[in-house]
Formats: C-alpha cells, sequence, structure tokens
C-alpha cells in the first residue's frame, strides 16, 4: 500500500517538516507558560508569602524541563514515527518517552476526517483522524496530498467490505 | 398497539404521549420559582414568577400537543411540530434496547417512561427517545418493540417472566449496597469520619469543621450505599432466550432487557470487603442502555453474592463469556518495573510531606495533653503506612495481575485492593494499543490497552505488564479472526 516511500516492511515515514510543526507549536505553549511565570513573579508575591521564592523555583525548575523537552522531543517524535495501512489493517507506532504501538482492523473504521489547524495550513501538513465506536487514533504531519490519499484510501477499504456484504438476518 | 387514550392504534398511526409529560416538565420549573419566591418574595416579583410558571406549563402543554410518535413498521418516528421543528426516526435495526423506567410522579400518575437507546457510542449516556405513556400501554408498546428487536419470543411471554437462576434477598441488596462501594472510596470516607470524631474529641462542642468532615463522610460513604440500596431493591435478573432481563427498583422501578449479544464485556469485581466476605458481583459491558437519569450504565447482572453463586449465575446468564481459562501470570520484568514505579511513588510521598511533617511536628508539640503526644507523629506515621501500602500493593499487584489469551475470548486481571477479571469477546474489540514506557523498555515489558464500545461510549481495558509478543496476540487473533471468517459482522452489529 502506498508503496512509494515505505520502508520494506511496509511502514512509511513522516515529512521532516512536522518537526517545524511541532516546534513552532511547541514554542507558542512555551510562550502561553512563560507568561504564566512572568505573571505569577510580578502580581502573586502579596498572595503567595513566604512561599513565593519556594514558587518561583519550582516554575523555573518546570520551564527548564519543558524547555529540554520542546528541544528533543521533535526529532525523536520524527525518528521514530511509522505507520502502515494495508487491506486489513492500520498500524501506527509513535511516541517519545512512551512507545505506542496502534492496531485499527479497517472493519472497525466508522469515520475518517482530515483536519489542519493553522500551522498545518501554513506548511500544507493535515492529521487524519480515524475514529471506531471504541475510540480514535490519528495519523499526524502527513503532507496534504498523502493525507487525502490515506483518506481516499481508507473510504475505498471501508466502502469495498460494505458492498461485499451481502445483507442477512442477524446470527446467520 | 394502543394509543394513550386505550383505543388501538395501528402501526404508522401518530399518537401522543401521555398528558401527565406536561406536570412531569413543570415540577422542576414550579420547585425552582418557589424557591426563588421564599427568597426574594417582595412586591411584584411573586405575581411576575407566577406569570413565568404559567408560561412554562402553557410551553410544555404546547410541546406535548405538537409531538406526536410513530411506530412504523421498520422505525419509530418522534416529530415535533413547534418553533423549533424535529423529526427523529429510530431504525429498529439501530435500537440496542427499550426499557421502562418509573419514577415517583410516573407511579403516582400510573404512567411508566419508555426509553429508546441506539447502538450509539457520542450519545451513549443519554436515551435517543423517552416517552411517556400510561404503565399498560407502555408495557404493549415495549413488549411489541422487544419483540421486533430480540426476535423470538412471543409477545405473551415478557408477562410471564422466567423463573430467575439465583433469588437476592433484601440482605444481599444491603450487602452489596454497602460493600461494592470502591475500598479507596470508603478509606477516604472513614479517614474524614475519624477527622470528624477526632475534631469533636479535641474541640467542646460540635464545630464547624467537625460537621464539615462528617458532612463529607456522608456525601462520599453513606449516600452513594443508600442509593445503591435503593437502586438495586427488589432485584431479580433472568435470561429469556437470547434476552436478559433485570428488574428492580425502589423508588424509580427498573425494568431492563438487552440481548447477549449486545454485551461487550464481562466484569467480575471483587472489593477488599465483598473478597473479606466471600462474595463477588458480575457487571456486563452493554451499550445502549441509559435512563438519561445520571445512573451507572453498566448493568449489574449479579449483585454481591458469595462466589459459588456468581458463579452459576454466570455461567447460566451469559455462557458466551466462561471458557477454560490458563491465566499466565507476569514476567520478572514486570517486577522490577512494578518496584521501581514504587520506589518512586514512595519517594515523592517522602519529599512531598517531608516539610508538611516537620511543620505539624513543631507546630503540635507544644500543645498540652493527649494533643501534644499524638499530633506531632500523625503526619510521619501516615507517611510511614502510605510507603508501607505501597510496597504490599505493589507485590500482591505482581502476583494478581493476570492475562489469558483464549480461542474466543481474552481475559485481563486486575486489582491490588479491588480485584476484577474482565472477559472480553476479541469480535467486539475495537482497537488495540500496546504501549512501552522508559521504564517498561528496560526491563522489556509493555502494557496493553483494548478499547470497546462501552455504555459511556469508548472505554479501555488495561493490562498488566506483559512482552510485547505475548500482547500482541490480542490483536492478531482479531485480525485473523476477521480473515478466516469467523468473525460474523451481522452478529456484532454497531
Amino acid at each position: 500500500m502506498f508503496s512509494p516511500g515505505a520502508d520494506t516492511d511496509g511502514y512509511r515515514r513522516l515529512d521532516r517538516k512536522c518537526m517545524l510543526s511541532m516546534y513552532i507549536g511547541h514554542a507558542l505553549s512555551y510562550a502561553v507558560l512563560l507568561a504564566i511565570y512572568f505573571a505569577v513573579r510580578t502580581y502573586a508575591e502579596g498572595f503567595l508569602g513566604p512561599y513565593y521564592d519556594l514558587v518561583g523555583y519550582g516554575l523555573v525548575f518546570i520551564l527548564a524541563i519543558t524547555l529540554v523537552y520542546i528541544a528533543v522531543a521533535p526529532p525523536v517524535f520524527y525518528a521514530r514515527y511509522r505507520y502502515r495501512i494495508t487491506d486489513d489493517r492500520i498500524d501506527v507506532r509513535y511516541g517519545v518517552l512512551v512507545i505506542r504501538h496502534i492496531l485499527v482492523p479497517i472493519e472497525r473504521v466508522h469515520q475518517v476526517e482530515i483536519a489542519r489547524g493553522p500551522i498545518n495550513n501554513l506548511l500544507d501538513l493535515a492529521d487524519v483522524t480515524i475514529t471506531t465506536a471504541g475510540g480514535e487514533v490519528s495519523i499526524r504531519y502527513l503532507e496534504v496530498d498523502e493525507a487525502e490519499k490515506v483518506a481516499d484510501r481508507l473510504n475505498d477499504l471501508i466502502g469495498k467490505m460494505l458492498r461485499e456484504r451481502v445483507p442477512g438476518p442477524a446470527g446467520a | 398497539m394502543t394509543d394513550d387514550t386505550g383505543a388501538p392504534a395501528r402501526h404508522g398511526e401518530p399518537i401522543r404521549c401521555h398528558p401527565s409529560i406536561v406536570v412531569e416538565r413543570s415540577l422542576s420549573g414550579i420547585v425552582v420559582l418557589a424557591v426563588l419566591v421564599m427568597q426574594l418574595g417582595r412586591g411584584a416579583l411573586p405575581a411576575l414568577l407566577a406569570a413565568l410558571f404559567v408560561a412554562v406549563v402553557l410551553f410544555n402543554y404546547r410541546q406535548w400537543s405538537r409531538t406526536t410518535v410513530r411506530f412504523n413498521e421498520t422505525d419509530v418516528v418522534v416529530e415535533r411540530d413547534t418553533l423549533f421543528k424535529t423529526k427523529k426516526t429510530l431504525p429498529y435495526a439501530k435500537m440496542a434496547s427499550v426499557n421502562i423506567n418509573r419514577g415517583v410522579l410516573n407511579r403516582v400518575l400510573g404512567t411508566a417512561r419508555l426509553q429508546i437507546n441506539i447502538n450509539s457510542g457520542s450519545g451513549a449516556t443519554v436515551p435517543e427517545a423517552v416517552l411517556t405513556f400510561s404503565e399498560d400501554v407502555a408495557e404493549g408498546i415495549r413488549a411489541e418493540m422487544a419483540q421486533r428487536l430480540y426476535g423470538s419470543e412471543p409477545v405473551s411471554d415478557e408477562e410471564e417472566p422466567a423463573e430467575p437462576t439465583v433469588a437476592f434477598s433484601p440482605a444481599d441488596v444491603i450487602v452489596h449496597g454497602l460493600f461494592s462501594v470502591s475500598t479507596y472510596q470508603t478509606v477516604f470516607g472513614f479517614a474524614f469520619l475519624a477527622c470528624s470524631v477526632f475534631q469533636l474529641y479535641t474541640s467542646a462542642g460540635v464545630g464547624g469543621g467537625a460537621l464539615v468532615s462528617l458532612l463529607i463522610f456522608v456525601v462520599v460513604q453513606v449516600a452513594p450505599s443508600v442509593s445503591l440500596i435503593a437502586h438495586y431493591y427488589n432485584y431479580r435478573v433472568y435470561r429469556r432466550g437470547e434476552t436478559i432481563y433485570l428488574e428492580h427498583g425502589l423508588i424509580r422501578t427498573y425494568r431492563t432487557s438487552f440481548a447477549a449479544s449486545r454485551i461487550n464485556a464481562v466484569r467480575v469485581k471483587r472489593t477488599l470487603a465483598a473478597r473479606l466476605l466471600g462474595r463477588s458481583c458480575i457487571e456486563a459491558e452493554v451499550v445502549g442502555l441509559a435512563s438519561g437519569s445520571g445512573e451507572s450504565l453498566r448493568p449489574v447482572l449479579c449483585l454481591l453474592k458469595d462466589d459459588a453463586a456468581q458463579q452459576r449465575l454466570l455461567e447460566e446468564l451469559v455462557p458466551e463469556f466462561v471458557y477454560d481459562r490458563n491465566p499466565e501470570r507476569q514476567p520478572a520484568g514486570a517486577r522490577s518495573v512494578l518496584l521501581v514505579r514504587a520506589a518512586i511513588a514512595s519517594f515523592a510521598l517522602v519529599l512531598a510531606m517531608a516539610w508538611p511533617s516537620l511543620y505539624v511536628y513543631h507546630a503540635a508539640s507544644t500543645l498540652a495533653g493527649a494533643a501534644g503526644v499524638v499530633l506531632p507523629w500523625v503526619l510521619p506515621l501516615a507517611t510511614a503506612l502510605a510507603v508501607l501500602a505501597i510496597s504490599y500493593a505493589t507485590l500482591v499487584s505482581y502476583q494478581i495481575t493476570k492475562f489469558d489469551a483464549g480461542r474466543d475470548l481474552f481475559t485481563f486481571v486486575n486489582g491490588a485492593v479491588d480485584r476484577e477479571t474482565v472477559v472480553m469477546n476479541y469480535d467486539k474489540v475495537q482497537m488495540v494499543r500496546v504501549e512501552r514506557g522508559p521504564v517498561a523498555r528496560i526491563f522489556g515489558v509493555a502494557r496493553g490497552k483494548v478499547y470497546l464500545l462501552s455504555a459511556i461510549g469508548g472505554a479501555s481495558v488495561s493490562s498488566g505488564y506483559f512482552s510485547e509478543e505475548r500482547l500482541g496476540v490480542i490483536g492478531e487473533t482479531v485480525m485473523e479472526r476477521i480473515a478466516s471468517g469467523e468473525y460474523d459482522y451481522r452478529k456484532n452489529r454497531i
């Protein structure tokens, strides 16, 4: 399936642009954290009293840890991300700290959705969200053309499966 | 089928709900308005609120008079011709259950609520249609719809329930109410009771702090138990053909039925107290049983009963979920992961409690009498006990957690304190996730998460730590059953 660009085991990798998208997204989140830090440092001295310095050090610690994560996570995420769509299953492997392997039988897919946020819009990337009755899984940071292909392919597979099903009584 | 006046209603003929629905819907409004009048009742305000109440009643009357229900050959259509027109079509083929529910007002007015649920994950917590009819009409409609949904039994059988396999006495209901509440919740509740008693002992009279603690105990421990007892009073469960029937309720009565094929998983639960009493209960994961009144959506197939009776009921009610298990324990790597986790949790706890313990020690050691002797050591002692509890839970968890992969079913056993055995059907699995955290990777183990369609929409059931290959069997078996044709989509319609 989508063999061009796939590894020998059939898994595909993301475009390197995904790292840029993640960096921009993380930078915006970090800006919010910084704003909270400066707000606490500026306005919360009276409220926090003797705990002011302690809370300040705690926030600096959180900011430092977050900064390290933001710097390291995108390349690790990119290096580990693999997805594969075959005739009967969707297989996604990803994770930075915790590595996850998700398997969704095509038979269980109810809905396929392509979504693009403002950052992904700038970079021509999109997420494909696959919904089952028990939860959903996303294939993230796909190039728009690839996302369209993935969604079309999934819709074709689901359509083919439904057409093959001859109506009959339950339990037959 | 009859309409609500008692006259026969032909298929496709529009009928209206019982007029008491106007009272039912207006009642909450009158309570709110009465409170407002009592609090703010000066000048023209009561008259204004009375006018508002009349407007609410007229609105509800108009809603009732312009809402019709048609029971067609293939579907039920609920249509409302008001300012915001709606037309809801509920095909029989997509219905999960049709149940009857009677509150106090329904019993006073001789009516019943007919609740229709669709197999929907997104709206799983609320029924798609709630229709009030006089009791006999509701029973008649339900019997006819049950015949369409569940098929096999003649309608007249609805009036003659099968003899329950296991009988539940009022004592069983009380035991279930008291001991099926989670142990963590019970410990939390009793901690507040102890706190309240201590505050009463140390203060001269009944202080505000003691009352607050007592109130939390009532909310956390007493209220859920009383609610469970009222909910499951007169509990009966039986199976006829492919349909399981539940009847219970003291104040609000419930009569619920669903096809056994709708069950996605079965949970056998044993809280710590229940284990000490040698009892266990059974819950089923069935989608489409929402009543919309906030109660637990997971039907209980067996209240806390001795283990032998529970097993007998399990085999007779849901033999589809019984198989010869050969459970495997977690590998040695899992123990290392659990020990690392316990060490980190204990270290974090000690670190978090160090400063409060020192503070309380210095503050309390100046107190006179017993308080000055006991209080300084309360936090260090509680911390030490918590660390011991973490260590004990870790060891027990390692021994208890099991996984078993059968041919048609698989099982996760979890829980150091409150134990739960979840038996799942491969054909009901929607998605499988296997994850390995940084510590688990070092010791070569992973955790599995199985996603099922549940009563609250989607739900996941987690395994313990096993090798990735072993947990991968779940997903592979699901795929094999689809490929080989063992999976029959007609039996597993969502």
